[in-house]
C-alpha cells in the first residue's frame, strides 16, 4: 500500500516543484520582452530590459556597492568564523555549547531587530550611511552560517594528521596550515559563497543603516513600491543564473571534500 | 588554553554588531530615560497593534503548518527513492531558493496583479468579466511565504529522514505490519523530531517577515516587522524598540514551548538504534 502511495506522491512532487519554480518560470519570459510595458506572454522578445539595467548608472552603482559589501563581509565572516570553529574545538563541553548558541543566535533573532539596534548604534557613534557599518553588521549575520558550514567540515577531518605535525615539531599555526587548512579549503569556498548571497540579498539592515548610498536590494525595493518594472525581471534572471551556477559549484566542492575527508569508520 | 584566543575576533563582532545593538533595542524599549512601561501599555491598549501582533502569530503558524503538511510527504517521497536519484530530487527543491526573496515577491506581484497573468488569462478565457482582487490579499501573502519557506522545511525533514535506518521499516513489514502501520509505528515517530525542527525554523523565520506582507499583502496583513520599520521612519524609536522586544519574546516563547512539549513524546534517534 505504501508503495502504491508512491505514485500519487510522484505527481504531488512534480506539482510542488512546479510551484517552487513558478516565480522563475514567470520572470524569465518577462525579462526577455521588448514591449514598453509589462505584458504576458510578451508580444516581442529582445534584450531591452537587460540593456536598461546595464546602461543605467544608478542600477550599476547600487549593484557594485552590494558586490563590494557582500565580498567584504563574506571574507570577514569566513576568516572570523573559521577562527571561532578552531577556538570551539572538536569536543563538545557545556561551555563550548553555550558559546556556540551565542554565535548562532543572530540566525534566530529576526533581522529587523538587529537592524533597529545597529541603526541606533550607528547614530550613537556617528557612522550612519556608512558602508563599513553595513559590512560589520552583515559579517555578524553571516557568521552563524559560516560556523555551521566550516564547523561540520572541521569535525569530519581526522585530527591525527595535525597531531602528527605537532609531534614532529611544527608550531600550532604551522601544523594547522599544513595539515588541516587544505582539507578545509572547499568548505571555505562554500561558506564564502553562501555568506556572499546572504549579504547580497539582505534588505532590512541596509534599509536602516544606509540612506543616500543604496544597495541593489534597496534600489529594487524602492522601485517595486511604486511600479512593477520589467528591469527587475532582467536583474532577477541575471542573478538567478549566477547564483545557481556558483551554488552548484559550491555544493559539488562540498560533496567532493566530504568524500575525501570522511574519517574511516572503526 | 591558547586555542581560546581564536574566539576573540568572533566574540568582538558578535558583541559589537549583535549583543550591543540588541541591548540598545531593550534600552530604548524599556527606558525613556528612566524605566517605563509606557510603550508596552500603548501596545496593549491600542487594538490596532494587538491585531497586528495576532496577525503575525497567525500568519507564521499557518505558513509553518502548511509547509509541514506539504513538505513532509515530499521529503518522505525523496527519501524512499533509490539513493542515486535523491541528490537530483533534493537539488530541484533547492534551486528556487537561489532566487532572492525580493525577486520572487516581484514575480508574485506580476502574476497576481489586477492586470496580472492570472486575471488576464481568466478574462481572456471568459470565466470572469472584471479582474479579481488577488494582489494585496492575505491569500497572496500565504502563497508567497509558503513558496519561500517550503524548501527549508523539506531539506530539514529530508536530512533527518536519511538518518532513519530503512531496514527498520522492512523488519516491521516482515513481522506482519501493514505498510501503513509500519510507517505509523516506525517511520513517523523517528522522523518527528526533524519535522518539528523544520516547522519551528519556518515559524521563527516567518515571524520576522517584512518584504512579503509589505509588497503583496493588504493593509490588514501588516506584520510586526512592518510597523517596526514604519515607527522608525516616523522617529518613534522607543515604540519601535518595544515592538521589537514583543516580537523577540513571542518568538522565543513559542520556540521553548514547542521544544518542551515535543521533548515529551519525540523518540530520539539514539534510543532506538
Amino acid at each position: 500500500m505504501m508503495d502504491k502511495a508512491m505514485r500519487p506522491l510522484t505527481l504531488f512532487y512534480i506539482l510542488i516543484v512546479l510551484f517552487l519554480f513558478f516565480p522563475i518560470l514567470i520572470v524569465v519570459p518577462i525579462s526577455f520582452s521588448n514591449g514598453r510595458f509589462l505584458s504576458f506572454p510578451p508580444e516581442e522578445f529582445g534584450l531591452r530590459w537587460y540593456r536598461e539595467y546595464f546602461q543605467d548608472p544608478i542600477w550599476i552603482s547600487a549593484t557594485l556597492r552590494s558586490v563590494r559589501v557582500a565580498i567584504s563581509s563574506s571574507l570577514a565572516a569566513v576568516f572570523v568564523g573559521t577562527l571561532v570553529v578552531i577556538g570551539l574545538g572538536r569536543r563538545r563541553t557545556r561551555k563550548s555549547g553555550a558559546l556556540t548558541s551565542l554565535f548562532l543566535a543572530p540566525a534566530i533573532v529576526p533581522n529587523i531587530i538587529v537592524a533597529l539596534g545597529v541603526f541606533i548604534l550607528a547614530i550613537k557613534v556617528g557612522l550612519p550611511d556608512n558602508e563599513l557599518t553595513l559590512i560589520a553588521a552583515h559579517t555578524a549575520i553571516c557568521l552563524p552560517f559560516v560556523i555551521l558550514i566550516v564547523g561540520s567540515a572541521y569535525r569530519q577531518i581526522d585530527p591525527t594528521l595535525e597531531k602528527a605535525a605537532r609531534i614532529m615539531g611544527a608550531g600550532p599555526v604551522r601544523a594547522f596550515m599544513a595539515a588541516t587548512f587544505p582539507a578545509l579549503a572547499p568548505s571555505f569556498i562554500a561558506a564564502s559563497i553562501f555568506a556572499f548571497f546572504i549579504s547580497f540579498d539582505e534588505l532590512i539592515i541596509s534599509l536602516f543603516v544606509m540612506s543616500s548610498a543604496e544597495t541593489l536590494p534597496m534600489r529594487i525595493w524602492n522601485d517595486l513600491r511604486f511600479e512593477i518594472n520589467p528591469t527587475i525581471a532582467a536583474i532577477s534572471v541575471f542573478f538567478v543564473v549566477i547564483t545557481t551556477a556558483t551554488m552548484t559549484f559550491a555544493e559539488l566542492l562540498r560533496r567532493k571534500a566530504e568524500r575525501r575527508n570522511r574519517v574511516p569508520s572503526t | 588554553m591558547s586555542k581560546r584566543i581564536a574566539l576573540l575576533p568572533g566574540l568582538a563582532i558578535i558583541c559589537v554588531m549583535f549583543l550591543v545593538p540588541v541591548g540598545f533595542v531593550f534600552q530604548h524599549g524599556l527606558f525613556d530615560p528612566s524605566f517605563t512601561t509606557e510603550h508596552f501599555t500603548r501596545f496593549i491598549n491600542r487594538g490596532a497593534y494587538m491585531r497586528i501582533f495576532w496577525t503575525t502569530l497567525q500568519v507564521s503558524s499557518v505558513v509553518a503548518l502548511a509547509c509541514l503538511i506539504i513538505g513532509y510527504p515530499i521529503a518522505y517521497f525523496i527519501v524512499r527513492q533509490p539513493s542515486r536519484r535523491r541528490p537530483m530530487l533534493i537539488f530541484l527543491v533547492l534551486v528556487p531558493m537561489w532566487m532572492s526573496i525580493l525577486s520572487r515577491t516581484y514575480a508574485w506581484m506580476v502574476v497576481l496583479g489586477k492586470e496580472g497573468i492570472i486575471n488576464q488569462t481568466l478574462l481572456w478565457v471568459g470565466l470572469i468579466d472584471e479582474p479579481l482582487k488577488l494582489l494585496f490579499t492575505t491569500g497572496a501573502v500565504y502563497v508567497s511565504m509558503i513558496q519561500i519557506m517550503l524548501p527549508i522545511l523539506i531539506v530539514t525533514c529530508f536530512s533527518s529522514m536519511t538518518e532513519i535506518d530503512q531496514s527498520l521499516m522492512r523488519s516491521a513489514r516482515i513481522f506482519g505490519a501493514s505498510p501503513f502501520k509500519a510507517f505509523r509505528e516506525v517511520f513517523l515517530p523517528l522522523s518527528l523530531e526533524g519535522a518539528i525542527t523544520g516547522t519551528l525554523i519556518v515559524f521563527i523565520l516567518s515571524m520576522g517577515f517584512f518584504i512579503v506582507p509589505a509588497l503583496v499583502g493588504g493593509r490588514k496583513d501588516t506584520m510586526l516587522a512592518n510597523i517596526i520599520s514604519s515607527q522608525v521612519s516616523t522617529g518613534n524609536w522607543g515604540f519601535a524598540a518595544a515592538l521589537s522586544i514583543v516580537l523577540l519574546t513571542a518568538t522565543l516563547l513559542v520556540m521553548f514551548a514547542v521544544r518542551l512539549f515535543s521533548s515529551r513524546f519525540v523518540h530520539h534517534q539514539g534510543e532506538t538504534s
